[in-house]
C-alpha cells in the first residue's frame, strides 16, 4: 500500500489540497511568472544560508582560511547565515504554498526535509556545545576532531539537501 | 553552414546525442552539478564582497581572503560552464530561442569582464580606494546574481 493510500497519507493529502487551493496558493500557481521569481529569490537565499555556512564548515575542516579565528568567523557570518534561512524558509513555504500535493507526493521531497532537519540538529548541536569548547574559544588553527566531524557532517548534510531539492521535478512519485 | 545547420550539427555532435539518448537522470545530474558550481561561485564572491564591506573578518586583509577564496570562484565557474554547455548541445535551438537564455549569456559576459577586469583587481591590491573597491564588488556581485534569476526563469519562457 502506497503513502497516499493509507489513512493518515490521505489526511495529509486532503489538507495539502486545501492549501494548494488558497486564495494565496492558487495566486502563486496561476502567476506566469510568480513561481519563477519566488525559486530566483530561494536561490539566493540558499547562496547566502547554504554558502556561507558551507564558509563555516571548510574552515572546521581545516580547508579553508585556517590562519583565521574560528570565533570571529561564527561571530560575523551568524547574521547573515540565519537571514538566508530565513529567506530560504518563506520562500519555500511559498513554492510549498501552491504545489503542496505535488511536493508531497515526491520522495526527493520527503528526503530533503528530513536532512534539513538533520542538519538543524546538527547546527544547534554544535551551536550549544561544540562553539562553547575551548579549541573553538581559543581559535586554534587545527580544531579536534569532534569539531572536524561536526564540520563534514553540515558540508554533507546540506550537499544532500540541494541534491535532493534540485531533484524534486526530475524523480518519479511515490 | 548556415546558423540552423550549424545548430543541428552541434545536436548531432556524438557528445550531444549520448547526453540526449541517456537516461533523463544524466540531465538531472548536469542540472546538479550546475547549481553547485553557481554556488560556488557566487558564495566566494559574496564573502570576498563581504570583507570588502568590512562586514566579515575586518582585521584580516582583502588579498589574503580573496586568494583563498578565488580558487572556488574558478573551479565554480568551470564546473557551471561545463555543465552549462552539455545541457546547451542538447538542445540549441531551444535555449537560442529563449529570452531568458540569452539574457543570461549577455549578462555572463558582462560578469566576467567585471570579475576579471575590476573585482579581481580590487581584491589583489589592499591599497586599492576603498569607495570604489566596495562599489565595483557590489556591482560585480549584483551581476552574478542576476545570472542565478535569468537562469531560474529559463524553463518558465
Amino acid at each position: 500500500m502506497g503513502f497516499a493510500q493509507s489513512g493518515s497519507g490521505e489526511q495529509l493529502f486532503a489538507l495539502a489540497e486545501r492549501i494548494e487551493s488558497s486564495a494565496v496558493g492558487t495566486a502563486i500557481a496561476e502567476s506566469r511568472y510568480l513561481y519563477a521569481i519566488i525559486e530566483g529569490v530561494h536561490l539566493i537565499g540558499l547562496t547566502v544560508a547554504v554558502g556561507l555556512l558551507f564558509v563555516i564548515d571548510l574552515r572546521l575542516i581545516g580547508a579553508f582560511l585556517r590562519t583565521v579565528p574560528v570565533s570571529d568567523l561564527l561571530r560575523q557570518l551568524r547574521p547573515w547565515v540565519f537571514a538566508g534561512f530565513g529567506l530560504i524558509v518563506l520562500t519555500g513555504g511559498l513554492l510549498f504554498w501552491s504545489s503542496a500535493t505535488e511536493e508531497l507526493s515526491s520522495p526527493p521531497f520527503a528526503i530533503k526535509m528530513g536532512l534539513v532537519a538533520l542538519g538543524a540538529l546538527n547546527a544547534l548541536y554544535f551551536e550549544l556545545v561544540s562553539a562553547n569548547s575551548p579549541a573553538v574559544r581559543g581559535n586554534h588553527a587545527v580544531l579536534p576532531w569532534k569539531i572536524r566531524f561536526a564540520g563534514a557532517a553540515s558540508l554533507a548534510i546540506w550537499t544532500l539537501v540541494i541534491v535532493a531539492g534540485r531533484l524534486i521535478p526530475y524523480l518519479p512519485r511515490w | 553552414m548556415t546558423k540552423p545547420e550549424f545548430l543541428r550539427w552541434l545536436q548531432e555532435t556524438p557528445v550531444a546525442r549520448s547526453i540526449s539518448k541517456s537516461n533523463h537522470l544524466v540531465g538531472a545530474g548536469l542540472q546538479v552539478a550546475h547549481i553547485f558550481g553557481f554556488l560556488m561561485l557566487l558564495t566566494a564572491v559574496l564573502f570576498v564582497s563581504l570583507r570588502l564591506l568590512g562586514l566579515v573578518l575586518p582585521e584580516q586583509p582583502v588579498s589574503l581572503v580573496w586568494r583563498e577564496a578565488r580558487k572556488f570562484v574558478w573551479a565554480g565557474f568551470g564546473l557551471a560552464v561545463v555543465s552549462g554547455i552539455l545541457m546547451f548541445l542538447t538542445t540549441p535551438q531551444r535555449y537560442l530561442g529563449n529570452a531568458a537564455f540569452l539574457l543570461k549569456m549577455a549578462l555572463l559576459v558582462v560578469a566576467v569582464l567585471l570579475q576579471s577586469l575590476l573585482f579581481r583587481r580590487v581584491a589583489e591590491d589592499d591599497s586599492a580606494a576603498l569607495l570604489p573597491a566596495r562599489a565595483g564588488a557590489m556591482l560585480t556581485l549584483a551581476v552574478w546574481l542576476a545570472i542565478a534569476g535569468a537562469g531560474r526563469f529559463i524553463g518558465f519562457l
